[in-house]
């Protein structure tokens, strides 16, 4: 006797609204099916109709967990199409504000993951706390908590003041203290390792023919990361190493992501020491934006959830169309595949170590 | 490169089949009097990437790749719903628009701003 | 004066006091009719009181301004300390609804059954651009423009998103709302 089960839009978990229909057969799960677009807006179609930088707010609020990262991205697409270059200092400035948001994103994710699991409300609170912190540290630098729109033609609009570095420095001290505090709590608790261990296992090949991008990939032993094979701005001279593990399941998907963050720690140490003097600023917006030179723009960046990738067609003054490539849609798809055989319970520890944004799903 | 509609499949099989197994994305650019298809592949051992482009008149319909990649579903059906091309070859539902019957291929040039811009 | 004039003045007060002593009735069930009407105002006061100091919000969170109501309620920026107690799951327990987030035609039936669902008296808050009046997704096809066109809204909260501390304030209103201040 099959019988089906609706995990309604709204439930009291924070990734958005999702519907899923699950089919069950007694407690083992049959088939799930996602229907999403309750947050559908059309930025693919209101972009068309804005100039160049009137859209870098729009692309902000398409993931707001980690905004810096997608407007990064739509101004580096910008950039190319007119063939600006940002000089070396603006460079450093900009992996160091990104390597922070990165830090910042996988700190919420790791809350609402251990809250999903039921240890409720501890790990919640603490890593709020810690996010916190960074989002002050954001503040001191560009003006605003939460949607930034620093990023400019060329560099930044504001650069750093002059006591950055030590605040940083005190910063990521403290931090690190935190991480091994975790690790403590969560890898020698029952319930975590009960959880996570052997739930939701993808295998290499599997990974590789659905699609998948990001943690979830490199958690299945696929070694491909955007920052060391299609690397931008200054990654080759930090030597930057991305993190692998074999197993597939939920534990390795976390493992990956609490790496991550102690790599971007050793990334911000050695680029706050090897930065040169300079000015980082970029070209303030004006009406008239500079001419157009290329047809077709692809670019690639590494976000926190996986890879993004924008393809636009240029126009004079508006783009003719842009395609966006977000993580989060095509590591949905493969929650059909993992979940066929796991029991009923299991299905929101996969749910939250994929690490889904509705809005980034549903554009 | 820039291939026809009849040679799409044995194209991708080839591809496929020497190292190019990932599926990127397929998008497609609306130029009014004929439709642009592109799909992005990439080779995971040597990390190049190819992509591979089509023409599609008004009206014609495009030939499903699912046997070949199985990522290809969700990209399908959501080309198909905002451009309004038929898929040849399986049943494909609405993803993003699901609730909505009156609205079609909103992407393309031809949708106006202001059908549906009443408020409400 | 002589005394018989005296004499006869004082039996004539005496008479006066003794017939408008006559026409007086003592109320006997004034003491009982102040006590029922007393009560009643303490207790509606007591109510109103009661009611304005522990709102339980219901979370409504569908987007970016969900993310500040989520530290709204952490340890930075504290709601307990005023009484808006844990955000809860099921509207059945709730007077407030915070709606954070744009509305689409999709999701906007779940929103008014919602709305139905909970118990009266009950009070709707208005929070961030998009929920006061379609924000910046104005122009899209696939946006309500303004929480307002399908419930009654009592507090409008503006900014993208506001900070915690605005939510703070907007309660402190609601509060006064609840409480009999303004007039409404």
């Amino acid at each position: 006797m099959l019988t089906k089960i609706n995990v309604g839009p709204i439930h009291p978990s924070t990734h958005g609204v999702l519907r899923l229909v699950v089919t069950l057969d007694g407690d083992t799960i049959v088939d799930v099916e996602p229907h999403i677009g309750f947050l559908h807006r059309g930025v693919e179609k209101l972009a068309e109709n804005r100039m160049y930088m009137q859209s870098e707010s729009y692309m902000e609020k398409i993931d707001y967990v980690a905004p810096m990262a997608y407007s990064d991205l739509y101004v580096a697409a910008v950039e190319e199409a007119m063939g600006i270059h940002p000089n070396e200092r603006a460079k450093y400035v900009r992996l160091i504000l990104l390597e922070f948001q990165r830090i910042a994103s996988h700190l919420l994710w790791l809350g609402t993951f251990c809250n999903d699991l039921g240890l409720m409300f501890t790990m919640f609170t603490w890593t709020l706390k810690d996010r916190d912190l960074i989002l002050n540290l954001l503040q001191d630098v560009t003006g605003s908590r939460m949607f930034y729109v620093n990023m400019r033609l060329g560099g930044v609009s504001i650069d750093l003041p002059p006591n950055f570095e030590e605040h940083a420095n005190k910063l990521l001290d403290y931090l690190e203290k935190r991480f091994k505090e975790y690790e403590i709590f969560l890898e020698k608790n029952p319930v975590f390792i009960e959880r996570t261990k052997g739930v939701g296992v993808l295998k290499k090949e599997d990974a590789i023919a659905l699609g998948v991008t990001g943690p979830v990939l490199r958690a299945s032993g696929v070694n491909f990361d955007v920052r060391r094979d299609y690397a931008y701005y200054v990654y080759e001279k930090l030597h930057f190493i991305p993190q692998i593990q074999t197993k597939g399941d939920s534990f390795a998907r976390y493992k990956v992501r609490m790496q991550e963050m102690k790599e971007s720690i050793k990334l911000i140490r050695s680029a706050l020491k090897l930065m040169p003097e300079g000015d980082a600023l970029g070209m303030p917006i004006k009406l008239i934006s500079p001419p157009v030179k290329e047809k077709e723009v692809i670019v690639r960046r590494e976000l926190p959830r996986g890879e993004g990738m924008i393809f636009m067609v240029t126009d004079k003054q508006r783009p003719y169309r842009l395609s966006l490539r977000t993580p989060a849609f095509i590591n949905l798809s493969a929650l059909k595949y993992i979940a066929k055989g796991a029991s009923y319970a299991d299905l929101f520890s996969i749910l939250g170590s994929l690490d889904l944004v509705m809005a980034d799903v549903d554009k | 490169m820039k291939i026809n509609k009849e040679e799409l499949i044995k194209k991708l099989k080839e591809l496929s089949s020497s190292g190019y197994n990932y599926l990127v994305k397929i998008t497609a650019v609306d130029y009014i009097d004929h439709l642009e298809v592109i799909y992005f592949i990439r080779n995971m051992q040597n990390k190049k990437e190819e992509n591979v482009r089509l023409d599609l008149k008004n009206g014609e319909s495009l030939p499903t790749v699912i046997e070949i990649y199985k990522a290809a579903d969700y990209y399908e059906r959501e080309l198909s719903e905002m451009f309004g091309i038929a898929i040849e070859g399986r049943e494909v539902k609405r993803l993003l628009l699901e609730k909505w019957d009156g609205l079609e291929a909103p992407l393309r040039k031809s949708f106006q701003w202001g059908s549906d811009y009443k408020s409400g | 004066m002589s005394d018989e004039r005296f004499e006869n003045a004082k039996r004539e007060m005496e008479q006066l006091v003794v017939d408008s002593l006559k026409n007086y009735k003592a109320p006997v069930g004034a003491f009982f009719t102040n006590l029922k009407e007393a009560t009643k105002a303490i207790a509606s006061g007591a109510i109103r009181w009661s009611r304005k100091n522990s709102l339980w919000p219901m979370q409504f969170g569908l987007a970016c301004c969900a993310m500040e109501l989520m530290d709204f309620g952490a340890s930075r920026i504290d709601a307990e300390r005023k009484g808006y107690l844990l955000f809860r799951g099921t509207p059945r327990q709730c007077d407030v609804m915070i709606v954070a987030g744009w509305v689409t035609k999709a999701v906007a039936p779940e929103v008014k059954r919602l709305y139905e669902q909970m118990a009266k008296p009950r009070y709707v808050i208005a929070y961030g651009e998009c929920a006061v009046s379609g924000g910046p997704w104005w122009e899209s096809y696939n946006i309500i423009k303004g929480i307002d066109q399908i419930l009654p809204v009592d507090v409008y909260v503006a900014g993208c998103p506001p900070k915690p501390e605005n939510l703070f304030e907007a309660l402190m209103k609601l509060q006064e709302k609840v409480g009999g201040k303004i007039e409404d």
